[in-house]
């Protein structure tokens, strides 16, 4: 009985923390450059830190504002990595 | 009990981070500039007493039904949780403290401090009304321990110190002397 219990209890703590964070994830959503995650799925995504960037997120943050140069992926740029930013950066 | 006496206790003579040395890790971590300090403590605070009056709450419902040792795993559950919220809730508020907190905004999750007083109240039976002055105090606490080392740390950066104290070393010396300095405290409450 005590088994099911803690099953049921955990389980139910879990949905109502979960659907809490679901909703104030909705309602506090940040307007992101909408660039960002068209290069954010343009990298990789393997987060190895060769750019000097900690992280793609970053590395794309950088591309945005201009800091990093375009061809800076380099897992990426043999697979056209470079070009897919370019035109995303061109829109 | 007197809640007064339990609010002053926690800040003062069981100050958490001073005197029981919990929560180490952001109090080395965000106490470079006296900025972040203060945020820090603010998001501390509201963990602190949301946890405990949630907690506190939980733990009763947790014991009639006889699950009392399933405790410790929800009371980290509770607190994740809610450190989560105040991550989502900083990213759209106030973006530049989100960024400056960085790493340690989501380590208030494993901060013992917070499961500490979480189990402290449960460990020293509480009532509702002295659990929310115990963690206002432990969060004052917290935040008065913080930017008292976070002020130190400022006016260090300028001073001429010797070389293999400069940075991580001499702040650690300074955080024991801090502490010491709190033992005077020690034995003028007694609970």
């Amino acid at each position: 009985m005590i088994f099911i219990n803690s099953i049921l209890v955990l389980g139910a703590l879990g949905l109502v923390f979960g659907t809490f964070l679901a909703f104030a994830a909705k309602k506090f959503e940040v307007k992101e450059d909408p660039r960002l995650t068209k290069i954010m799925e343009a990298l990789p995504g393997v987060n190895c830190g060769a750019c000097g960037y900690p992280g793609c997120e970053a590395f794309a943050k950088a591309i945005i504002k201009g800091e990093a140069p375009v061809d800076g992926c380099l897992p990426g740029k043999r697979q056209g990595v470079p070009e897919k930013i370019k035109e995303i950066m061109s829109e | 009990m007197n809640v007064f006496l339990i609010f002053m206790s926690a800040i003062l003579v069981n100050n958490f981070v001073l005197q029981r040395f919990l929560g180490i890790c952001p109090f080395l971590g965000v106490s470079k500039k006296i900025d972040t300090a203060v945020g820090m403590s603010l998001a501390v605070i509201f963990v602190m007493v949301l946890a405990s009056v949630i907690t506190w709450l939980l733990n009763g419902v947790l014991v009639l039904m006889g699950l009392g040792f399933l405790k410790t795993i929800v009371f980290i559950l509770v607190i994740a949780s809610l450190v989560q919220f105040v991550e989502i809730f900083l990213k759209k508020v106030s973006p530049g403290l989100y960024e400056a907190l960085g790493i340690f905004l989501p380590l208030i999750t494993t901060n013992c401090a917070i499961l500490g007083l979480a189990l402290l109240n449960i460990q020293n039976n509480y009532g509702l009304l002295e659990t929310i002055f115990h963690a206002l105090g432990a969060g004052f606490g917290f935040g008065l321990a913080l930017i008292l080392f976070a002020g130190i740390r400022e006016q260090m950066e300028f001073a001429d110190i010797p070389k293999p104290f400069k940075g991580l070393s001499g702040a650690l010396i300074t955080a024991g002397i801090l502490s010491m300095a709190f033992v005077g405290f020690s034995g003028m409450i007694k609970l």
